[in-house]
């Protein structure tokens, strides 16, 4: 046997899911990387190769753990023998237990300055690869994590019995150096161990239909390389790169130089559906083409796994899909394909025929037959609310323009129309786009109202850069964060009065994705410079509850203060998920004033500025954070009185009194001021070697405490500086 | 392949394979899972494998007879096998074959979709089959029906007899399907259409339909815990009863999001009842008060 090996190991399944296998991969080179490495088998060019029925892991070995010796402590000499200089019962026992007298067991120290032990050093033979294997895929297999698992009547003989897996495994493939591996999975009778459900050998299979004409049979293989060249003569490409590689080959030629529009990755998603990938394009006849973008989207993409091919004038004039095949009957396919297409779109060709007889603003009414929740009525009522919230948010929270606010309340009325259209019924994800697309259709309205309502439900992820970014600009941006915060705040604070609030991990309602939409409207959406006002978490909070009037369960303040706390947190969360460190977010959170529930947006800026500055120049900051540390504890929570240069001693003292009056008087943006704030560290420093700031004297140290308190506050309008560092 | 061949030769591919060919069952249902010999058969350890046509009646999707796709009564072809063999995706594609499908000229894949029915407190994990892009079977390995884990698993096939049959035949109007040499789907099927959705959206009574519910699950309760026992096919009955009444007041638009989660959970405890009854266990003591 050579001093490596190669070890190679298929898990044949039924289909996985494509969504998983990246992450299966991911799983099987890393547990086993560490389990040979534990063992001692030096692993090294480990893969993870996949298919949908297929997971293959191979990697190189050592054929056999190296000899060692093991060092075996025993009592120490000053035990091991008595007065008489006798071996003791300490050394005998230890003789017994190592199997060899105590006359002929070594003595030696376990660290230079120590005492003398017994030692008794074991040989250990290092086992073959062979040999130690079997336990490791055992465990491999059974510690595979998957987003769901299955039950199949399966049993591992690991000591933990049944075996749920993602998928029934069929076939198993275990080889190291060509030679199989022993590994077996048993079926499971009567809750106990019964008889042998797989069995691994040499063998492989192909792609379940291909070649055409032959019944696929297995095939023996003995290395990686084999199995990839055997597997691609039976039409799989065991690579995913690979199988990107030809889909995305596939794609241009199906294109021929049209636009692929394929907003949702479809094409990633593709790479793990299929063993042999062949892109078909099939048309969209003439007569749907004038059918809205989203529908035509929703159709082909969402339910079809479809990506849209755009003609000239951007309409949609073709798709591209995947087959599993060898292209040999692409025509017959893309026939059924097209038919399965045009059922679908014949059916929303005729919502949106149906739906348009009507103006939208008449299905508020019927709203009033639509539950929003049991305990908090219909949607219809929701509306009238989202249009009380609006008007305080626009008027007497000052926050929009007068046109402004006439459009916010526009949509905020008819936000929810579109949940009785046909087209809503049978695509639920066209909720909200689907009011817009009729509201444009009827040219009654400005688009500003349209294109709120149509993306009102959204932000849905906290990726910057997520839509609706760069589709609203201006008043429109800021008309549609209106709607949606009032939205998904009147959301928030009735199930809140309902306490139906998340716990742990529990959030069935997604109102932390909520809170975290209201955050980023505000955040990435709400157009407003320094001079104008802007949005106040709290305040729309207590606004949001006082919608409800009377009809919570609980009391309004109560409410307010829970629903503030919980928008709190979601900023966090929001502002650290950015990216930013977790101790700038902390600082800017903790500073007292301006508080950060009051003004998100300024917020936002303050750590911005934090961010920039403090990487310029992270030492200054690294000393600030320790100096800061030590003045806030002295301090405490008292108001001190300010310092009278009169009482100082030390020139520290004046010099931090100083520096700290020049600072006071520095104006222009968080940036400049903490770039100016930052050159405290120095005075602050000296300070503290200098002067006893709890000097016996009460006067001087008075004095003392009102020359610190300053030098905190100029930091607390922008950051606990305190809490940088962890 | 005229609709009435596909179902003979479904029948007779299962049959030849150990099936035992069962017939519809002869109440309201919207799915053949709901078919005592799915629901009751796979519980317990006793190996089974059955086969049969269930029409499925689903009040909602009724459009009159005016859709080409849509069907307030369409029909499945529904296979158990227990325990699953080894070989059951083979088993499954030959059954393609016996219809003159060759898997090898179309694409045929097998896409996660995992089944669920929370009315019977049955789950399980599989993947829908696409021919061509076309959803023409659910195949699910069931892993619990009436809130009880099954051991063994049961693999569930249930091909819709319909979609299949209009693949084959290469037409895209439900109602111009053959359904045997000389006779159209819509000529045996159209005016039932029609008046069956007419009912279910403008005429079915909500309050006789409300009543019927009630009633329906108070009755499956009643015998469920008669004395003497051997109540519980009685009881079954009353439970899809009381489902194909829900059914009913759903099309009627007569169920607001928060009922729905009640009624749907009433029909679930009896479910889970029964089944529990079926395994040798006591319903549970919701019995007493539902």
């Amino acid at each position: 046997m050579p001093e490596r090996s190669e070890f190679l190991l298929e898990i044949g399944c039924e289909e996985i899911p494509a969504g998983w296998l990246g992450g299966l991969g991911e799983q099987l080179r890393e547990r086993f990387a560490e389990a040979a490495s534990r063992e001692q088998l030096a692993p090294s060019e480990i893969r993870a190769l996949w298919t949908p029925r297929r997971l293959v892991l191979a990697a190189h070995l050592l054929s056999r753990q190296a000899d060692r010796e093991e060092k075996i402590w025993g009592p120490s000499l000053k035990v091991a023998k008595d007065a008489s200089g006798k071996w003791s019962g300490a050394a005998q026992g230890f003789s017994r237990k190592v199997g060899v007298a105590p006359d002929g067991l070594g003595q030696g120290r376990k660290d230079e300055a120590g005492e003398d032990y017994l030692l008794f050093v074991k040989q250990v033979a290092g086992r073959g690869a062979a040999e130690v294997l079997p336990a490791i895929l055992t465990s491999l297999l059974r510690g595979l994590s998957f987003p769901k698992r299955m039950s199949w009547d399966a049993w591992l003989d690991d000591g933990k019995g049944s075996f749920p897996f993602g998928r029934p495994i069929r076939w198993l493939l275990a080889l190291l150096e060509g030679q199989v591996l022993p590994l077996v999975i048993h079926e499971q009778e009567d809750g106990a161990q019964g008889g042998v459900a797989v069995t691994a050998g040499a063998e492989s299979r192909g792609h379940r239909f291909l070649p055409r004409g032959r019944r696929p049979v297995p095939f023996a293989v003995s290395s990686l390389g084999d199995l990839q060249q055997r597997l691609r003569e039976h039409f799989v490409i065991l690579d995913p790169e690979e199988r990107a590689a030809r889909i995305e080959q596939g794609l241009q030629v199906a294109a021929a130089g049209d636009l692929l529009h394929d907003p949702s990755g479809l094409a990633e998603e593709w790479r793990d559906l299929v063993e042999y990938p062949t892109v078909v394009s099939g048309r969209i006849p003439e007569e749907f083409r004038s059918l809205p973008a989203e529908v035509l989207e929703t159709v082909l993409v969402h339910h079809q796994k479809y990506v849209p091919i755009e003609g000239e004038g951007r309409e949609v004039v073709r798709f591209a899909a995947i087959t599993n095949g060898d292209g040999s009957n692409d025509a017959e396919i893309v026939r059924g394909m097209e038919r399965v297409v045009v059922a679908r779109l014949r059916d929303a060709a005729f919502f949106f025929e149906e739906d348009r007889k009507r103006p939208l603003a008449e299905r508020v009414a019927e709203l009033a037959g639509v539950t929003f929740h049991q305990g908090l009525g219909t949607y219809e009522a929701k509306a009238q609310r989202l249009v009380r919230l609006v008007d305080t948010i626009g008027e007497t929270l000052g926050l929009l323009t007068k046109p402004e606010r006439e459009s916010a309340r526009q949509a905020a009325l008819l936000a929810k129309a579109d949940l009785t259209t046909l087209m809503v019924r049978e695509f639920p994800e066209l909720q909200g786009v689907m009011g817009g697309i009729y509201l444009r259709a009827e040219g009654s309205y400005w688009e500003t109202v349209a294109g709120a309502v149509q993306w009102h439900y959204h932000p849905l992820s906290i990726e910057e850069g997520a839509p609706p970014q760069g589709r609203l600009a201006g008043s429109d941006s800021t008309v549609f964060a209106a709607v949606s915060v009032a939205d998904k705040l009147d959301t928030l604070a009735g199930y809140f009065g309902l306490g139906l609030t998340p716990t742990g991990s529990s959030d069935p309602y997604g109102l932390r994705r909520a809170a975290q939409g209201v955050v980023r409207a505000i955040l990435d959406f709400w157009v407003a410079d320094v001079n104008e006002r802007r949005p106040s978490l709290r305040a729309l909070a207590a606004e949001a509850v006082a919608g409800y009037g009377g009809a919570l369960k609980r009391p309004a303040p109560q409410l307010t203060e829970e629903l503030a706390g919980f928008l709190f947190d979601r900023l966090r969360y929001v502002l650290v998920s950015r990216g930013f460190p977790a101790d700038e977010v902390e600082a800017v959170l903790g500073a007292r004033e301006p508080d950060a529930l009051d003004d998100p947006m300024e917020c936002l800026d303050r750590l911005r500025a934090l961010h920039q500055v403090r990487a310029e120049v992270p030492h200054d900051f690294e000393q600030l954070a320790v100096a800061f540390k030590r003045a806030k504890n002295i301090v405490g929570e008292g108001p001190h009185p300010a310092a009278d240069p009169a009482l100082f001693e030390k020139d520290a003292e004046r010099e931090l009194f100083e520096t700290v009056r020049k600072l006071e008087s520095v104006n222009g943006g968080y940036e400049a001021r903490l770039r100016s704030l930052a050159t405290l560290g120095g005075p602050v420093d000296r300070f503290f070697t200098d002067v006893l700031v709890m000097a016996e004297d009460p006067k001087l140290r008075a004095n003392r405490l009102g020359l610190l308190s300053p030098a905190l506050a100029l930091f607390y309008r922008i950051a606990d500086i305190s809490k940088l560092g962890g | 392949m005229n609709l009435q061949d596909v179902i003979f030769a479904l029948g007779k591919y299962w049959a030849d394979r150990g099936c035992l060919i069962h017939q519809p069952w002869d109440a309201e249902v919207g799915a053949g899972t709901m078919h005592p010999e799915t629901f009751l058969r796979v519980l317990g350890p006793a190996p089974w494998r059955v086969a049969y046509v269930q029409p499925s009646r689903r009040p909602a999707d009724g459009r009159y007879g005016e859709n080409p796709n849509r069907l307030y009564k369409h029909h499945q072809f529904q296979v158990i096998l227990k325990p699953v063999p080894s070989g059951i995706q083979d088993l499954y594609l030959d059954s393609l074959r016996a219809l003159g499908i060759d898997p090898a000229a179309h694409d045929v894949r097998f896409e996660e979709d995992n089944w669920e029915s929370p009315t019977l407190g049955a789950w399980g994990i599989g993947w829908q089959v696409l021919l061509d892009g076309q959803e023409i079977t659910q195949f699910t390995y069931f892993q619990q029906a009436g809130g009880v884990d099954l051991s063994p698993i049961s693999a569930e096939l249930t091909y819709g007899l319909e979609r299949i049959a209009m693949y084959l035949q290469d037409v895209d109007n439900v109602f111009r399907l053959r359904w045997s040499q000389d006779r159209l789907y819509r000529e045996v099927r159209h005016e039932e259409e029609y008046q069956l959705s007419r009912y279910s959206f403008e005429l079915a009574d909500v309050g006789l339909f409300r009543q019927l519910f009630d009633s329906a699950l108070a009755e499956g309760w009643r015998v469920l815990a008669a004395e003497g026992g051997r109540t519980l096919l009685a009881a079954y009955d009353w439970c899809l009863k009381s489902s194909h009444a829900f059914n009913v007041l759903d099309a009627r638009g007569a169920i607001s999001v928060s009922q729905r989660a009640g009624m749907i959970l009433g029909i679930r405890k009896l479910a889970c009842a029964i089944a529990s009854r079926y395994v040798g266990g006591e319903p549970p003591a919701e019995a007493a008060h539902a």
